[in-house]
């Protein structure tokens, strides 16, 4: 498995299972960066509630959570659970007959996390085409310094986003937690640096990377961790990204997972140096072994007539 | 075999087999009491001189012999950090397991990556130019395992990054 | 509670039978300034030799009496260098019949003198010193190296 689900699986397949047959539920489970979801059925079988929370749902609803949220899930939008950031009432007996639209419902359930971090990019996919329709700044007009968007998705890690004329930045800050980590992720992001050569890359947004120095968009951010395990990488969203609705969802879809994506493969990296590092540690034994000659057992003897005797 | 790691390999293999000429000695410090010696490094008259044998400055082999016991310490090649951590989660991996390698050393001696601590004891029960066999075979393996570890590493990076990125349109 | 420091006390240092470390050897009749003066001069008779060619005869000039034991560091750091230069000027195909024509002290004395080059390589290839090892042994054997092993005439 290279690529990493955006849907989750515990929704589509609880979901698809009470759609068929309704039956009481209470269930807590969880996504990528400590996103925490709550099914249930609170009243009754077939009034399904199901209920997210998200540690960065401040700063989403400042870049238009609310109305994504609204847009895509209008009418399942009910009265928030406590201790949740966003709730949605599904009634099992008004949804389609089962065949694509059900499918289609039951995805876009269990896309929930990756809409509402989709605001800020879809925020900024609108604010890049407004400033290119505006045209070059005139000579006397004050430039505005563009708003930066700032989301803070984990402790300690972030996505910021700045919208330009031109193109579209997104910034990842990342932890490493470990030493080991460290030097893979760099090997890593320097392959994702240096991917856009090979031809099948060529229409890749730029990327970028640095370690512990921030790159200049948000270098005057306060509070930025500091450290030999920090990592920056910038990724850079041409239009033609986001020209279309589907490229824009794509886009916006790949690149949420990109900080999974790369721990992910950095542990499977880790446990397959582990699972080789089992492999040689065997074979090293067999070689030792050979060392212990052979026990000088008792010898089988045989008699003259052809039985066998042990010399007591 | 490259050419150069040839005669390096055979001057520890001569080396260690001059070495391991063991004889049980009762310790001179302690009575009823059998020790290694190298290790002890209490009676200096049983401690031998020891040899280093060196490739360049980054690959070398110290062979401290005594009496009844040898210390074999093996410096590994590491060209940048990532052969550095690797070579250090591989020695670290073998060193957790030295109970089950009779003659690894827990604990490396200061300034080299992994030790082996050879005792008239396993002398005895194991054949000589076998171990001897090993601990060359150990050598040889360590660098490949380190060298394919790191292509197996760089590969799937590359696989990683290309598959991340050409998903875009 | 009592004073426990004496037991920590090493009571062996002040035995009278205890070995010490120059006790293990004979040291050098000569003093430390004729060794050094001694070596100065086969340096300069080494480099003499393998001007003409002579590696043979440099090798048995510099073999003979070489520094041991404590205080002539110097005179030691000398005829390593001496050994070197000699190691470096000799073509390889030449050392099989160099090394088989030692005597076994000379033999010993230069697998020492090996022994010492690789512990003094500092960022150069020991490549020159591992060939020079490989075709030792194969003409004076493992014995040599236990020689060198069990000797306390340290070079």
């Amino acid at each position: 498995m290279l690529a990493l689900e955006p849907a989750n699986r515990i929704i589509n397949d609880l979901l698809t299972e009470k759609f068929i047959k309704p039956s009481s539920l209470d269930q807590a489970f969880v996504d990528f960066d400590s996103v925490r979801y709550h099914l249930s059925t609170p009243t009754k079988k077939t009034q399904l509630l199901l209920s997210m929370d998200i540690p960065c749902w401040g700063e989403l609803v400042q870049y238009g959570a609310l109305e994504v949220i609204q847009r895509e899930y209008g009418q399942f939008v009910t009265e928030t659970e406590q201790d949740y950031a966003v709730s949605l009432l599904i009634d099992t007996e008004t949804v389609p007959e089962a065949g694509e639209a059900r499918t289609a419902l039951i995805t876009s359930f269990s896309l929930l996390k990756r809409n509402a971090l989709a605001a800020p990019f879809e925020r900024a996919f609108a604010r890049q085409k407004e400033l290119e329709a505006k045209g070059p700044p005139g000579e006397n007009e004050v430039v505005e310094k563009e708003q930066l968007m700032g989301v803070h998705y984990r402790p300690e890690e972030a996505i910021y986003l700045l919208p330009s004329p031109d193109r579209v930045t997104i910034i990842f800050s990342t932890i490493f937690k470990e030493e080991t980590d460290r030097i893979f992720g760099r090997v890593f992001l320097q392959e994702f640096v240096d991917a856009r050569r090979r031809p099948s890359c060529q229409t890749a947004p730029q990327v970028l990377y640095s370690n512990r120095e921030p790159p200049l968009e948000i270098r005057h951010l306060q509070g930025l961790a500091d450290g030999e395990n920090v990592g920056y990488v910038t990724f850079v969203l041409f239009p033609r990204h986001f020209s279309s609705a589907e490229t824009a969802f794509s886009t916006i879809t790949q690149i949420q997972l990109f900080r999974d994506y790369l721990h992910y493969h950095i542990k499977c990296s880790k446990a397959y140096m582990h699972s080789r590092m089992r492999q040689r540690v065997a074979q090293f034994l067999k070689v030792l072994n050979r060392a212990k000659p052979e026990p000088a057992g008792e010898k089988e003897r045989k008699t003259a007539s052809g039985r066998s005797f042990v010399r007591s | 075999m490259s050419n150069t790691l040839r005669p390096y390999l055979a001057c520890v293999r001569s080396t260690l087999t001059a070495a391991l000429t063991l004889e049980s000695f009762p310790s001179q410090v302690a009575e009823r009491h059998n020790v290694a010696e190298i290790e002890a490094q209490s009676t200096p008259e049983v401690l031998l001189t020891p040899l280093l044998i060196s490739r360049n400055s980054s690959e070398q082999v110290l062979i401290e012999p005594s009496i009844n016991s040898v210390r074999l310490s093996i410096r590994i090649k590491q060209a940048d950090d990532i052969e550095r951590i690797l070579a250090h989660k591989f020695t670290r991996f073998l060193m957790m397991r030295a109970e089950a390698f009779v003659v690894l050393r827990r604990v490396p001696v200061k300034g080299y990556d992994i030790s082996f601590l050879v005792t008239n004891r396993n002398v005895e029960e194991m054949m000589k130019h076998k171990l001897v066999d090993f601990v060359i075979e150990f050598m040889e393996a360590v660098d490949k395992e380190i060298s394919e570890a790191k292509l197996s590493l760089n590969a799937r990076a590359r696989i990683v990054a290309e598959s991340f990125l050409s998903s875009f349109a | 509670m009592a004073d426990s420091s004496f037991r920590r006390l090493d009571v062996d240092q002040y035995d009278e039978d205890r070995v010490l470390p120059s006790d293990l050897y004979i040291p050098d009749s000569r003093p430390p300034a004729t060794v050094l003066s001694d070596t100065q001069g086969k340096a300069t008779a080494v480099r003499g030799l393998l001007q003409r060619g002579d590696v043979r005869g440099a090798l048995g000039e510099v073999l003979v009496d070489a520094p041991y034991g404590e205080g002539v560091d110097d005179a030691k750091a000398i005829a390593l260098q001496s050994i070197l230069s000699i190691l470096n000027s000799t073509k390889s195909t030449d050392i099989p019949a160099i090394v088989s024509d030692l005597n076994p002290q000379e033999q010993v004395t230069l697998m020492k003198y090996l022994y010492k080059a690789m512990e003094n390589l500092g960022e150069t290839s020991g490549n020159v010193v591992l060939g020079w090892h490989e075709k030792l042994v194969e003409s004076a054997g493992t014995g040599c190296i236990v020689r060198v092993m069990t000797d306390r005439k340290r070079v």
